[in-house]
Order: C-alpha cells, then sequence, then structure tokens
C-alpha cells in the first residue's frame, strides 16, 4: 500500500462519500488512489470551487466536507475558501499535494509553502513529513475539524511521500472521537445565575446563531417556546427559530428586521446562544443593547468579552447549555413572556419595498415568489450581496442546515458551488442557489460540474446589472459616485447555461413572473432563472456600518 | 503581558507573533527550547491594554486547536 492509498483509505474509515477536488501533478498519486474507488472524487472546474462545494456539503449535513487539490496554485486557491470556513465555523478538511520533499525550499515547480499561507484561517495545518504518519494525521484532522468549535483543517502532502510504499501496521490508523476536552462541563453556577436573571426580566430577548448547528434547534425551541421569549436570529442561526413561532422576530444587524433590532435594543436581558456579536451585528458596541444584562453562551471562551463584555458566561456545547437552562427553568416556576413577545413583535412591520417602476421586475417581488414558491424541505443557499440579505430577510428555512450562506467572510463566488455540495450531501432534497450576477460570474464554469455529475440543484440569479450591494453604499455613502460597479454588459446567462447543457428560463416582466417562477421551481433536474431585475432597488431596513437602530433606514433619504 | 506557553507546534509561535502585529502590539521577548516532546515559550507583549486581551483570548484558543488528541 502506498502514501497515496493510506489517504484514500483513512477517508473511507472517516465515513467520506464525496471529496470535491480538482487534479494537478503533486496531488496525481491520490487521484490514481481515487481511481474507481467507492470514495468518489467530484471534479469541480475550479479548487476555489472545491472548498466552497466541500463547505456547501458540510454546512447542509452536519458532516466533515473534505476537498482536495495540488500544489502551489492549486493549494493557494483553496485560501478563500478555508477562510470562509474559518470564520462560520465549518467543519472541512482539505488534502494538498505538495512538491517532492527534495525539491520544498528550492522554490520548485507548483512550490508554495502553504501551511504558511493558511496558518491564519484554519484551525490547524500539518505538513505530513514522514509516510507512516499520513494515517493518524488525517485521521487527526477530521478529529480536530469537528471538535469544539468546528472549522477547517489541511493537510499538506509531499509528492513523494504520496508515492511512498507503507507498513500496514501504520497505514490502517482508526479515527479519533471528537475531543472530549472541546466539550466543557456546564457551571451549574452560572446556569443558576442566568435562570436567576431571566426570571427577574421584564424585557428579555435571546439571539440565536450559528453555534445552533451543534445539534442544538430542538433544545433551542424548546427553551424559547417554554418561556415564550421574543427571540432573533444571526444569519448563521436562520432556521432555527420556527417561522410558526410568533414570538420569532427574524434576522437582526444591518439588514435585519426593525422588530428584531428594536426588541433587542429595548431588552434588558440579552440571551445570546452561540453568537460572536459581528459587527454586521452590533453596529456600535458601545450602544448595542445599552440596558441589557448580557447572559452569553458559546463553546469557544474566546468569545466571551471580545466584543460585549457578558454578564454571566456559559461555556460550553449549545445543547448542553440550553438543556441545563431548561432543566433549572423548570425546577420551580416557570416565567412567561407573552405579553413582551406581542410588544416586540409590534416594534417592526412589513419589510419596506423598494420597488422602483412597477413595469420592471423587482428582486423582492422575485423573491417573495420564489420563496412561496418553495417546498418546506429546501435547501437553500446564497450568494454574498443584496440579494443574501434579501433572501435572508425572507427565506422560511425550516432548519439551520436548509440555508448555507457565507456570513462572515462575505466570500463572492460561494452560493453556486455550495450548492453543489449540498445536493451531494442531500441528494432527496430541492436545493437552490439563490445568487446575483457578479458572484455567479466568478464561478460560472460550475455549470459543467452541474452536467457532468446531473446535479439536480437550480440557480436562482438575480442580475441587476450591478455589484449592487457596492452600488448601494457608492449611491448611500459616496455621493453617487458609481465607481466600478456597473455590469450592464453582462452576457446572455441563460445562453450561456444552454451551453453548458442546462436547462434555462428568463423572466424579466412582472406579468409572467409568477408562472416562470413556477415552473423553474418545479423543474426536474439542473436548471438556471434569469431573472433581469430593476438596476438601482435597494436593500432596506438598514442600520449603516457602525451606527444603532436608531439610525435606521428604510428608505432614502 | 507574559505568556509562558507549552506548545505541540513550535510554528504556533510564529501564528502568536503575527497575531500580537496584526493586533497592533509588538512582541518584546520570544525565548523558546524545543524538543520531541513539545515547545516550551516564554513571550512579553506590549500593546494597547484591549488589544492585549484580545490577543490573550486568541492565544488561548490556538492553545484548544493545537492540543493533542486524546
Amino acid at each position: 500500500m502506498n502514501g497515496a492509498q493510506t489517504v484514500v483509505a483513512a477517508l473511507g474509515r472517516e465515513g467520506v462519500d464525496f471529496i470535491f477536488g480538482y487534479p494537478g501533478g503533486a496531488i496525481m498519486p491520490m487521484y490514481d488512489a481515487l481511481f474507481q474507488h467507492p470514495v468518489r472524487h467530484v471534479l469541480c472546474r475550479h479548487e476555489a470551487a472545491a472548498v466552497f462545494a466541500a463547505s456547501g456539503y458540510a454546512r447542509t449535513s452536519g458532516r466533515v466536507g473534505v476537498c482536495c487539490a495540488t500544489s502551489g496554485p492549486g493549494a493557494t486557491n483553496l485560501v478563500t475558501g478555508l477562510t470562509d470556513a474559518f470564520m462560520d465555523s465549518v467543519p472541512v478538511v482539505a488534502i494538498t499535494g505538495q512538491v517532492r520533499t527534495e525539491l520544498m525550499g528550492t522554490d520548485g515547480f507548483q512550490e508554495a509553502d502553504v501551511c504558511a499561507i493558511t496558518q491564519g484561517v484554519t484551525k490547524m495545518n500539518f505538513l505530513v513529513t514522514d509516510p507512516a504518519k499520513i494515517a493518524s494525521t488525517l485521521h487527526e484532522a477530521f478529529a480536530l475539524a469537528r471538535s469544539g468549535r468546528p472549522g477547517p483543517v489541511l493537510v499538506d502532502i509531499p509528492n513523494d511521500l504520496l508515492k511512498a510504499q507503507i507498513d500496514p501496521a501504520f497505514a490502517e490508523s482508526q479515527p479519533l472521537p471528537v475531543r472530549a476536552e472541546s466539550r466543557p462541563r456546564i457551571d451549574d453556577a452560572a446556569i443558576r445565575d442566568a435562570v436567576a436573571r431571566i426570571r427577574a426580566a421584564r424585557r428579555p430577548v435571546a439571539i440565536i446563531g450559528g453555534g445552533v448547528r451543534a445539534d442544538a434547534v430542538e433544545a433551542y425551541r424548546t427553551f424559547v417556546s417554554l418561556l415564550g421569549l421574543p427571540h432573533a436570529s444571526t444569519i448563521m442561526g436562520l432556521g432555527a427559530g420556527s417561522y410558526h413561532d410568533p414570538a420569532f422576530l427574524g434576522m437582526l444587524g444591518m439588514h435585519g428586521l426593525k422588530a428584531a433590532n428594536k426588541a433587542v435594543q429595548r431588552a434588558d436581558v440579552l440571551i445570546a446562544l452561540g453568537m460572536r456579536f459581528d459587527d454586521r451585528v452590533t453596529g456600535k458596541p458601545d450602544r448595542f443593547a445599552r440596558t441589557a444584562q448580557v447572559i452569553h453562551a458559546d463553546i469557544d471562551a474566546t468569545e466571551f468579552g471580545k466584543i460585549i463584555r457578558p454578564d454571566v458566561t456559559l461555556h460550553g456545547d449549545l445543547r448542553d447549555t440550553l438543556e441545563a437552562l431548561v432543566a433549572e427553568l423548570v425546577r420551580t416556576q416557570v416565567p412567561r413572556f407573552d405579553d413582551w413577545a406581542v410588544e416586540a413583535r409590534l416594534l417592526g412591520g412589513p419589510l419596506p419595498s423598494d420597488r422602483v417602476n412597477e413595469h420592471v421586475l423587482s428582486a423582492t417581488d422575485v423573491l417573495d415568489r420564489f420563496f412561496a414558491a418553495l417546498p418546506e424541505n429546501a435547501v437553500v443557499t446564497t450568494d454574498v450581496g443584496q440579494h443574501q440579505m434579501w433572501a435572508a430577510q425572507r427565506a422560511r428555512p425550516t432548519h439551520p442546515r436548509n440555508f448555507a450562506t457565507s456570513a462572515g467572510l462575505g466570500a463572492m463566488g460561494f452560493g453556486f458551488p455550495a450548492a453543489i455540495g449540498a445536493q451531494f450531501a442531500r441528494p432527496d432534497a430541492p436545493v437552490f442557489a439563490v445568487v446575483g450576477d457578479g458572484g455567479f460570474q466568478m464561478c460560472l464554469p460550475e455549470l459543467a460540474t452541474l452536467r457532468r455529475y446531473k446535479v439536480p440543484a437550480k440557480v436562482l440569479l438575480i442580475d441587476n446589472q450591478n455589484l449592487g450591494m457596492v452600488r448601494q453604499w457608492q449611491e448611500l455613502f459616496f455621493s453617487e459616485r458609481y465607481s466600478a460597479t456597473n455590469l450592464a454588459d453582462n452576457p446572455d446567462f441563460a445562453a450561456i447555461a444552454r451551453a453548458y447543457g442546462i436547462e434555462a428560463f428568463f423572466a424579466n416582466d412582472p406579468a409572467g413572473a409568477d408562472e416562470t417562477i413556477r415552473r423553474f421551481v418545479d423543474h426536474q433536474g439542473p436548471a438556471l432563472l434569469h431573472a433581469a431585475c430593476h438596476p438601482t432597488e435597494n436593500v432596506w431596513p438598514m442600520i449603516p456600518a457602525g451606527m444603532t437602530v436608531d439610525d435606521l433606514m428604510e428608505a432614502r433619504a | 503581558m507574559t505568556c509562558d506557553l507549552t506548545l505541540r507546534d513550535a510554528r504556533s509561535i510564529a501564528r502568536i507573533v503575527n497575531l500580537a502585529h496584526r493586533f497592533n502590539c509588538r512582541c518584546t521577548r520570544i525565548d523558546a527550547t524545543t524538543d520531541d516532546e513539545a515547545t516550551r515559550a516564554s513571550l512579553a507583549f506590549d500593546g494597547p491594554a484591549l488589544a492585549l486581551t484580545r490577543l490573550r483570548a486568541q492565544i488561548d484558543r490556538i492553545l484548544a486547536y493545537e492540543a493533542p488528541a486524546q
């Protein structure tokens, strides 16, 4: 058995079914080992798409996503996706080929020190220097990726190690369990302190974040429904709060719903669950939820006090924490906050419309109709920009694994390959990517991946012939100086899709949009809907960067 | 701020020094020895109090990540 066969065997023991990648010189032995192997390789058309696909797979399944690339440019093309996974705590293992050991340090062909490059954007990376350690290193990488706060891990393997013969005793290292120390024991005193503050509260609000992906959805819903607690979500937590729950206020933050932002600002106790007070949520931290005592629960103690100083910290796995809170609450009389929940909901109102011209397709109208047409089990990925915020405001995911977006990094080009990965992870679910015309053009060649594997994922393209979010900021904050945001010379996207053998629909007329959207959603197999929308529609509401809900804008000045 | 660290991976020192620079702190002293088991390092940093707090938290996170699997 050689090193490459050891890699593939280790992937098999980890239960890996798909690996997203792109071949090249240094990693060729691994591709030889993958040939006709049960671990299926999915050939993407760019390494950046491969890592986004692995991320989409992981985000929508809860399993580790795996990608691979060759040395040098292949490896460096993974960097954005790894950073995205690091920011959003997504378990991804990346395997890169490296030049032969004897060439390392000689500026050899396709040599790059990918471990140094990715040190700051991975939980950890490994350069394997001994073929006998290939299997054990891979198993450690998987354990590390999914332990505690999940994240990406990179394993770099020189070409000569992939070709080296290995003693079978070293090749059969076994998978490692999730690290015990990564699931801290719940602090009972802190739980009692938190519950005492909740009991004494008059206007408590919960905020759920991406930490809910740690199998904490049911525990979260039990917690908020037990109290009748008004609750909001970060974009990473969407799907945790049930949209049938009238106390759920929706997404908060820069483009969040007014009720969510206002309720948080009026809260006297803020229960922050698996969220990290991102600046897109807090705006101006020293004016965020000024009157609230803060109870902060997170698996990563680094988050406590990083942005907002908490009054109580609950360090631990979120499901454990929520179950402990519920147990402590039900030990005596449970407070109810139904009246406050009604009041909180009334702080908002319908989403403001920015329809500019009733004869031109409005992006928000398209998205309203699209989400209304989706089945409950739909999985939606988004790219980054205006369409992402409009989608986050309107989507009704029934579980956090049904909504995947590049939240922390905001990496354009994520949405479409992530949908491909999601479809491999969830073959029975209808999968849709909502993308803009800017981001879609960063990953157009993945139409070939869709075609090759007959992936039935669909792409809703909101084309406003602009880099819309940047254009919106230029309009509002840069005196309408539209520098490098106009994409009026966009190609015929439907024709491009058809050239790849993908069914394409086109909509630009509000009158016929409903029917086109229905046909697109119901289409069996991969498809693109190119929705040509008004170019100047803005995302409202908006809290300008570094401001608070008091500065919330709902329309142009 | 001084930190006496036992690290599994000597490269983590570079990661920590890079973070210090990023947070507008200055690494004023690095003493490190390494053997087959671990790297033992003593580092000192100067910088704004808030930045040093943030740096310390990030160092703790790196230590948690690189701790050997059980």
